[in-house]
């Protein structure tokens, strides 16, 4: 597949039945396997009556990687197998056996006509007859049964039905006889594939599994003619009304149905509420007029410690305050403005900006002068308060994932850009923004050098202490670091002092560094 | 303005006979009007479907100034316009008639109507050239014409208030308006298509005209395609947010083809639908001709052939009434336009949903542009607020570019905060304009022009200031080069194209970044100098400093202690007229 990738324009995935499955299992892998990449062909999986694949957590990683476009489940009103794994237990009772077996023998014995016939298998009577009529309905009648739990629980919101059993990702296409319709709202897919099942009849959910062809065909040429709306008259003043009327009919739930009203509300549930995307993006902008200003404290802020007599740096000045008004007042402003982007992400996360959001220019380069500027701030927090004896270092734990994201979209914006660009004056920030947080942990590594303690392993720590200082070296003679970092007093400084009198204290007695 | 029934019959009857002409066009003068007719043609080639850009020598006007999106027009019908101004006697015989002074019709059956709507283009960007500008504009009455162009010319037209010359007929079944949304390159029936419409346009009794057997499958073909185009379309129109929406984006394109102007439909019982909003137009396209049953798709499939060519029977006999359209429609007007057409045309459900989709979409620009205009005066306040700090900077003899760079005082720091109050308002107009969110007259509109220009010419050196203080040259590169906002380009562009100044002469509002990045690249070596034009970048700027301190634009750049005039005593050639514009 990844040979593909180079000579192809878009990829598709597709599989019916447990197929799907597989498919779907194969699109996730390539997607993630694409993000690394800068230009990838888009991934799309289409499947046709398969099962669900996994729980609400599986649904909620997609969505938050926002790949829930890429993919669409075709499922019919009729089918048992999508619905099957609501009830879990339902897959080990031999009437499921029989199904499989009947489903089997139908798939392989027929042609490629659209219309599917059982046709007898060279032995007897076909495995559906031999489920009679009872079975059926007790089959059926359990499947229902932990559907509407399900459905239930979705709409209460309970978090116990939802973290131990499956739960539908990606969108929907519901199809019926009258036509289609398409859910991407996880908890209307659920209730809608209950209520539409509803009106099944014992022979088609065998049957309807196979009718995908028949299904596929009729949607295709359906749009194409005019429908006359069959149930009453249409609600004319309120387009509203009139498309969620269209919907209810294109599910196959005729408006006569105790379902109806149902889902009527659950279609109700799944649209959009609030503004448009590009509106928000639009509101957007003016917010974050107003939340520049605080960058300007925060940078003016960092001028002043630059400039003060301690010649601290403000990442230390930050870390070691006392209860001083400005300290707080700057602590606040580092708290407004993680809300203030945590906000942003929450709300790409919920599909309420537009879909290229993080390509855009203007926000990915405000996001990241943000970062470089704050990071500092944040990383001095939580050194301050010893987080990182409770919880581990902040690089491995603490790091919030804003700043995760931000790098993500820096590095696919400045993919192909210059990076050769020689400076001839410090950066007014650094631009490596975690680099404080490396500052702590050669901190530490130097500490536990110092302490004289035998048990750890010197030979590993002298190693990362003389990465880390390569590294920082580097960046300083790529002038990379604001002026903050060469402070006289910063952590860095006084870092390197320290590293300088270690190793000639232990030059004189004798040579650590050639130890085995 | 009115068109009356009696141009519009002459015209179709004049469309009609240019076909049996050999020429390029034909010309007809009567007591008041010129009327140019084009030929249509009935070979494959004249027909292809393919997409090139517009020649922009030719049509100027025709793209999108701010987002820079230029127009897509069907590559036949433009190669085949292009022949007939440059070959023929064509702009000779117009500029006859305007001296004259005859109203100026351009008109075309078939594919004869892109060659007239592309003369009727060049004759508004010729008028538009001149000084003083042609008083009367032309008209452009096109019957059963194809699709020309994408959705730039609807925007185009409409912002230069040229959509309401042009006038697409159309006979409610006829195929042809329709074609353009499938592609059509490959389609071997096509031809058959053709050779049909050739046999008829000979034929004296259209009764005894028989469709050929593949026209159900034709129509299929071209209403399936037309389909995905408006439902493409109508998931726009609704702001579908779904995912996989956009992911479909990326795999189908559909075709780009777009109507323009206004349209008159037949509805095929006498009545005459008007409509002039091009998302609805688009929308009934495809649902007018929906069929709702496979017999009566087979009817309405031939009837897509037939009524090619019966514009007489069926529309012009229904037109009883001037046609009236000034482009100047309140939001109601446009609206019961819409539900008019909605009825009158007996439309599904869903088909009356998406019209009506089009019409909120126009409602939703219209309050855009309402919310923006509410904003002028906070704009105002804080435009007076930054000339304030402006001139008391100037009292004290120092630039305000300097001032704020150096960002010693408090003041510095409120004109900051203004900077960054009046970035997020324009931002959010910017914001709207690249969605096409905003009127098509948006960019055209003489006081927003203004304000853009007086915006820019204040703020944008604060900006400029702002990035070199904290030297974000050397993070991302030169001011110019990439790190311009759109809130600066896009009021240029509009200004430009308005006073027809050529593309970035009115750079005068961001002068500044070029002297800061003229200042850097002297201190490098020789070869980097002459790699980015360092001798001849000097001269130019020099040159337009005198002009732009002579139009009064630039003053603060010549106080004695400003970066520019320090850097400029440090030339080697310098240009001695600006010493005398240097305040000491």
């Amino acid at each position: 597949m990844l040979a593909l990738r180079e000579r192809c324009k878009f990829i598709v995935i597709t599989g019916h039945s447990l197929g799907g499955a597989t498919a779907s299992l194969a699109a996730l892998w390539l997607l993630c396997e694409l993000q690394s990449v800068t230009t990838s062909p888009p991934v799309l999986c289409i499947t046709f009556g398969s099962p669900l694949l996994g729980n609400d957590s599986l649904s909620g990683a997609i969505l938050r990687e926002r790949w829930s476009g890429n993919f669409c489940h075709v499922v019919s009103n009729h089918d048992i197998m999508p619905r099957l794994l609501f009830a879990p237990s339902a897959t080990l009772t031999p009437q499921m056996q029989l199904l499989l077996q009947h489903w089997h023998f139908s798939m392989s014995s027929t042609t490629t006509t659209t219309t599917t016939t059982i046709t007898t298998p060279p032995f007897g009577i076909p495995a559906a007859a031999r489920l009679g009529d009872q079975e059926k309905a007790e089959f059926l009648g359990f499947i229902m049964a932990s559907l509407e739990q399900s459905s239930v629980g979705a709409a209460v919101g309970e978090e116990t039905a939802g973290r131990f059993s499956f739960w539908p990702f990606g969108n929907y296409l519901l199809c019926s006889g009258e036509g289609a319709i398409c859910l991407d709202n996880a908890a209307s897919v659920v209730k809608m594939m209950y209520l539409m099942l509803m009106s099944c009849s014992l022979n088609d959910f065998t049957e309807d599994h196979l009718m995908y062809g028949e299904y596929v065909a009729r949607v295709s040429s359906q749009y194409l003619k005019q429908r006359s709306f069959v149930h009453g008259e249409l609600n004319r003043e309120s387009s509203y009304e009139t498309g969620l009327a269209l919907a209810l009919q294109s599910s196959g739930i005729s408006s006569q149905e105790p379902a109806a009203m149902q889902a009527k509300d659950c279609l109700t549930m799944a649209r959009r509420l609030g503004r448009t995307p590009h509106l928000n993006c639009a509101k957007l902008a003016v917010s974050l007029s107003q939340v520049v200003p605080y960058r300007a404290q925060i940078e003016w802020y960092k001028m002043l410690c630059d400039e003060s007599e301690d010649q601290m740096g403000y990442y230390d000045a930050f870390k070691r305050r006392g209860s001083s008004k400005r300290g707080d007042q700057v602590n606040m402003i580092r708290h407004k403005l993680g809300c203030f982007w945590d906000n942003i992400i929450e709300q790409l996360q919920n599909n309420e900006l537009p879909y290229d959001f993080h390509k855009r220019d203007k926000w990915v380069n405000s996001f990241h002068f943000y970062k470089l500027l704050v990071e500092p701030l944040e990383i001095a927090e939580y050194y301050r308060r010893g987080k990182h004896r409770v919880e581990g270092h902040y690089l491995k734990n603490g790091r919030p994932r804003r700043f995760q994201i931000s790098d993500r979209w820096w590095k696919e914006r400045r993919a192909n850009k210059d990076k050769n660009r020689t400076r001839t004056k410090f950066a007014s920030s650094t631009q490596d923004s975690s680099f404080w947080a490396r500052v702590e942990e050669a901190w530490e590594w130097l500490g536990d050098l110092q302490s004289g303690n035998d048990a750890i392993n010197k030979q590993e720590i002298w190693e990362n202490i003389n990465n880390f200082d390569r590294y920082a070296r580097t960046l300083i003679e790529r002038k990379e670091v604001s002026v903050d970092v060469l402070a006289k007093n910063s952590s860095y400084t006084i870092w390197n002092v320290e590293l300088s009198k270690l190793s000639s204290a232990l030059v004189c007695p004798a040579p650590l560094l050639h130890s085995a | 303005m009115a068109v009356k029934e009696e141009i519009v019959s002459k015209a179709f009857s004049e469309a009609m006979g240019a076909h049996r002409s050999r020429n390029e066009f034909v010309e007809k003068i009567t007591s008041s009007e010129a009327i140019f007719s084009f030929p249509g043609s009935w070979s494959f080639e004249d027909w292809c479907s393919e997409e090139a850009k517009i020649d922009s020598a030719l049509f100027p006007s025709l793209r999108s100034l701010g987002n820079k999106h230029c127009a897509v027009v069907n590559k036949a019908f433009q190669d085949r316009f292009k022949l007939v101004a440059e070959n023929s006697q064509l702009r000779k015989r117009v500029e006859e008639a305007v001296q004259k002074n005859k109203q100026i019709v351009f008109t075309g059956h078939s594919s004869g109507g892109p060659i007239a709507v592309l003369a009727a283009i060049w004759f508004l960007e010729d008028s538009a050239k001149r000084d003083p500008p042609r008083r009367i504009g032309p008209l452009c009455l096109t019957f059963g014409s194809p699709l020309v162009g994408n959705h730039i010319f609807s925007h185009a037209l409409r912002r230069e208030n040229w959509s309401r010359y042009f006038i697409h007929f159309a006979t409610r079944y006829d195929i042809v308006p329709r074609i353009f949304l499938a592609p059509l390159s490959s389609k071997p029936q096509f031809q058959q298509i053709l050779d049909s419409f050739k046999s008829q346009s000979v034929l004296t009794n259209l009764g005894s005209y028989e469709p050929p057997s593949i026209a159900y499958e034709f129509f299929k073909d071209v209403m399936s395609n037309a389909l995905t185009v408006t439902s493409h379309a109508a998931c726009k129109l609704m702001e579908s947010s779904n995912l996989l929406f956009e992911t479909m984006t990326s795999f189908i394109k559909p075709s780009s083809y777009r109507p323009f102007g206004t349209y008159i439909f037949s509805n095929g019982n006498g009545k005459l639908v008007t409509l002039n909003n091009a998302d609805a137009v688009l929308q009934l396209l495809f649902y007018s001709c929906q069929p709702s049953s496979e017999e009566d798709g087979k009817e309405i499939a031939k009837k897509s052939l037939t009524e090619h060519f019966a514009y007489n029977n069926e529309l012009l006999q229904s037109l009883k009434e001037p046609i009236v359209l000034d482009g100047k429609e309140s939001a109601d007007a446009c609206n019961d336009m819409i539900n008019k057409a909605a009825e009158d045309m007996g439309l599904s459900a869903r088909g009356r949903l998406c019209l009506l989709a089009a019409g909120e979409l126009d409602s939703q620009k219209r309050k855009n542009k309402e919310k923006m205009d509410s904003k002028k005066g906070q704009i105002e306040r804080a435009l007076k607020d930054v000339e304030n700090y402006k001139n008391k900077c100037a009292a004290h003899k120092v630039g305000y570019y300097d001032s704020f760079k150096r960002q010693k005082n408090e003041d510095d720091f409120k004109a900051n905060v203004k900077r960054l109050e009046l970035a997020g308002i324009l931002d959010e107009m910017i914001e709207m304009l690249k969605g096409y969110k905003l009127p098509d007259q948006f960019e055209g509109l003489k006081e927003w022009i203004d304000i853009g220009t007086r915006y820019r010419r204040l703020i944008e050196p604060l900006d400029i200031a702002n990035y070199y203080r904290h030297s974000k040259d050397e993070d991302t590169g030169p001011y110019m080069v990439g790190a311009r906002p759109k809130r600066y380009r896009y009021p240029q562009a509009w200004r430009e194209h308005a006073e027809k100044m050529p593309e970035g002469s009115s750079g005068e509002s961001c002068f500044w970044a070029e002297v800061e990045d003229l200042r850097t690249l002297m201190k490098k070596s020789p070869e980097e100098q002459t790699k980015f034009k360092f001798e001849s970048r000097t001269w130019d700027i020099q040159n337009n400093v005198v002009r732009w301190g002579k139009e009064r634009v630039i003053q603060d750049a010549f106080f004695g202690d400003s970066t520019f005039v320090k850097w400029w005593e440090s030339l080697p050639n310098k240009l001695p007229e600006i010493e005398q514009l240097v305040i000491r």
